[in-house]
């Protein structure tokens, strides 16, 4: 009561590394869910009283009064912290359409609840319309242009192979000047690196 | 050091439309409110993006060396990245203060489609929240607007904070200026000099190109 | 950007800030003829064997690692220029030297792909790495005299590597001062405060005043 669970339900946030999903957590939500409904019974009981004993609600100041007060802050606490736990978690599932795509993998999907899938979709659907609209695709390019050419050094003998602009022989020491994409591939398996300079 | 500091309105038409691109792109990024949507810019950048796309074609075509090639396709490379992600940096703000945005006069500064977008946005977090928390609250606290029954004002709303502060250079000389109602804080704006500010109180000089934010 | 975690503290990655470096301008003497480049972002060339011509850095950088042209080093980046820069930093604890505003990168970008073209190289790395490290020290200094006075910081001649540095930091401090230091609680915020600063501050402006 009085903001303990949601408290907890934020602190698992605060803890968590930033941008990183964390499996919906059920139980504290339903709890500050009963937490909210436990307030505004007693809240309401407290102005009944108030009724019952024949006095102005809008003008008593008792102690039933300022209890009913706490109760309704609390519960406003709560909700606060509810819909601060929400949004948290839509920001990240937001940033997943740009980082992962359209489809989510299933490790992600079992963090979220049926309705943050469902949002997720209508999300990306609403960013879908407004990039066919404008017929310009904003998922690529997400990080400043290279040059499409790199310089490599061959660290292996490859020897010959077809690249997107040619027949090539790739030899140990030798020094090339080739199409990024073509070249990744054998820089990631250790065969080339990039040559500065 | 940049090509084109200057914002004498007799040179401005001199102004290249990918230079014109960065400064928003900068300006919309470090701000935290959005700036009104810069139609005719983009509507121009994505013209010539176009036409230097079929130059290409025909150079291509035309059998033009690899080298020359390259440099184009950077060129444009380039030029695309700047409108793209000049769009992200306004859809992101949009999806953050999209309830906001759309009650208040930041709405008219969305293009045509950006307000479509919000709006299909609004429809799918209120739905979700709606569902998963709104509905399990007590009678009077189910409002995605306001607190409770009793608040006055919406007070759930997230609002740009406007009184961040920001780093920006003023492009000429200002002079001394106010930064507060009172007249109590003033600083004296010099051409190239960098200042942290609160965005609020340079607010118009950055609306009309003054100060860059950085 | 959207897709940014952190949106609200890390307001350009290191990428941008190096895309938007490279859109400074350098000297280079090409090696080969080419007709004039007809660019989104400007004209530029013609370029003719050893005629010297201005491009943006990311064409130059581009030319050279295809073998087409020489750098041509920017004056602020000899060893004499530098060597200056870096004796008039350590003179005074309270200025920066006036150095591009992007001069981090451009340097990296020379000493990545230009290393040839660069006389001394070794020396004017040195320099560079020597000059950074110095003004952070500054900058580390300078952020120590933030107060809850300070509603504009003044950053004359900071760069935009620098600047990113300190972002977060100065953003965060700020706002927290504003937020908790109303002018009420603090006495006598403008006389005092500035006689105070003359007294204890004997060298010329201060770059990072609070106001």
């Amino acid at each position: 009561m009085y903001g303990r669970n949601a408290g907890k339900l934020l602190r698992e946030v605060a803890c968590s590394e930033s941008g990183h999903l964390t499996s919906f957590n059920n139980i504290l939500f339903d709890k500050v869910i009963q937490d909210c409904s436990e307030h505004h019974l007693q809240l309401q009981s407290l102005m009944r009283k108030i009724q019952d004993q024949g006095l102005d609600i809008q003008t008593t100041r008792n102690s039933d009064h300022f209890g009913a007060v706490i109760h309704h802050l609390s519960l406003i606490r709560n909700k606060r912290c509810l819909m601060a736990y929400m949004n948290h978690r839509l920001e990240i599932i937001r940033s997943l359409r740009w980082k992962v795509g359209r489809e989510l993998p299933e490790e992600i999907q079992q963090k979220l609840t049926q309705s943050e899938r469902d949002y997720f979709k209508n999300h990306s659907l609403a960013l879908e319309s407004y990039m066919s609209e404008l017929d310009l695709e904003l998922t690529v390019d997400m990080v400043p242009p290279k040059d499409p050419y790199i310089q490599v050094r061959v660290l292996e003998d490859i020897g010959d192979v077809l690249l997107s602009s040619a027949q090539t022989t790739l030899l140990r020491h030798s020094v090339h000047s080739l199409r990024r994409s073509d070249a990744e591939p054998y820089i990631s398996q250790g065969l080339m690196e990039e040559f500065l300079g | 050091m940049s090509y084109w500091e200057d914002e004498d309105p007799l040179v401005a038409s001199t102004i290249p439309d990918v230079e014109r691109l960065k400064r928003a792109w900068r300006n919309e990024k470090a701000a935290p409110e959005i700036f009104q949507f810069q139609a005719e810019l983009v509507q121009r950048a994505r013209e010539q993006v176009q036409l230097q796309e079929d130059n290409i074609t025909v150079m291509q075509a035309e059998g033009t060396d690899d080298l020359t090639l390259s440099l184009y396709q950077m060129d444009l490379d380039r030029t695309l990245f700047l409108l793209r992600s000049y769009l992200r940096t306004r859809l992101h703000k949009i999806e953050k203060y999209m309830i906001h945005i759309s009650k208040t006069e930041l709405w008219d500064r969305l293009s045509e489609h950006e307000q479509g977008f919000v709006k299909r946005c609004t429809d799918a977090f209120e739905d979700h929240l709606e569902q998963s928390v709104l509905s399990h609250l007590p009678y009077g606290y189910q409002s995605i607007l306001k607190q409770s029954i009793s608040s006055e004002e919406d007070d759930m709303v997230p609002e740009p904070k406007l009184d961040a502060f920001v780093f920006c250079r003023s492009k000429g000389t200002i002079g001394a200026f106010q930064l507060d109602e009172t007249g109590e804080e003033i600083v004296d704006l010099v051409e190239d000099d960098l200042y942290v500010l609160r965005y609020k109180s340079i607010k118009a000089l950055v609306e009309t190109g003054q100060i860059d934010l950085v | 950007m959207a897709g940014q975690t952190d949106p609200d503290l890390s307001i350009f990655s290191s990428a941008e800030v190096e895309f938007l470096a490279e859109n400074e301008v350098v000297e280079i003497v090409p090696n080969m003829r080419m007709e004039k480049l007809e660019m989104i972002s400007g004209d530029f060339g013609p370029f003719l064997p050893q005629i010297v011509t201005k491009v943006p850095l990311w064409l130059a950088v581009a030319l050279k690692k295809r073998g087409k042209c020489m750098i041509r080093l920017p004056e602020w980046m000899t060893v004499e220029r530098l060597t200056k820069v870096l004796e008039a930093e350590r003179e005074s604890p309270r200025e920066f030297q006036p150095l591009p505003f992007h001069y981090v990168e451009i340097s990296r970008l020379l000493f990545d792909h230009a290393r040839d073209d660069i006389p001394d190289i070794y020396m004017v790395r040195n320099l560079v790495e020597d000059i950074r490290d110095v003004r952070f020290h500054k900058v580390e200094t300078g952020l120590e005299t933030i107060s809850g006075r300070t509603h504009a910081v003044k950053l004359k001649n900071l760069s935009a590597m620098e600047v990113n540095i300190v972002r977060p930091f100065v953003m965060r401090a700020l706002q927290a001062f504003y937020k908790h230091d109303s002018p009420e609680m603090i006495p006598q915020p403008d006389v005092n405060g500035s006689k105070r600063q003359q007294v204890a501050n004997h060298g010329p402006r201060r770059d990072l005043r609070p106001r």
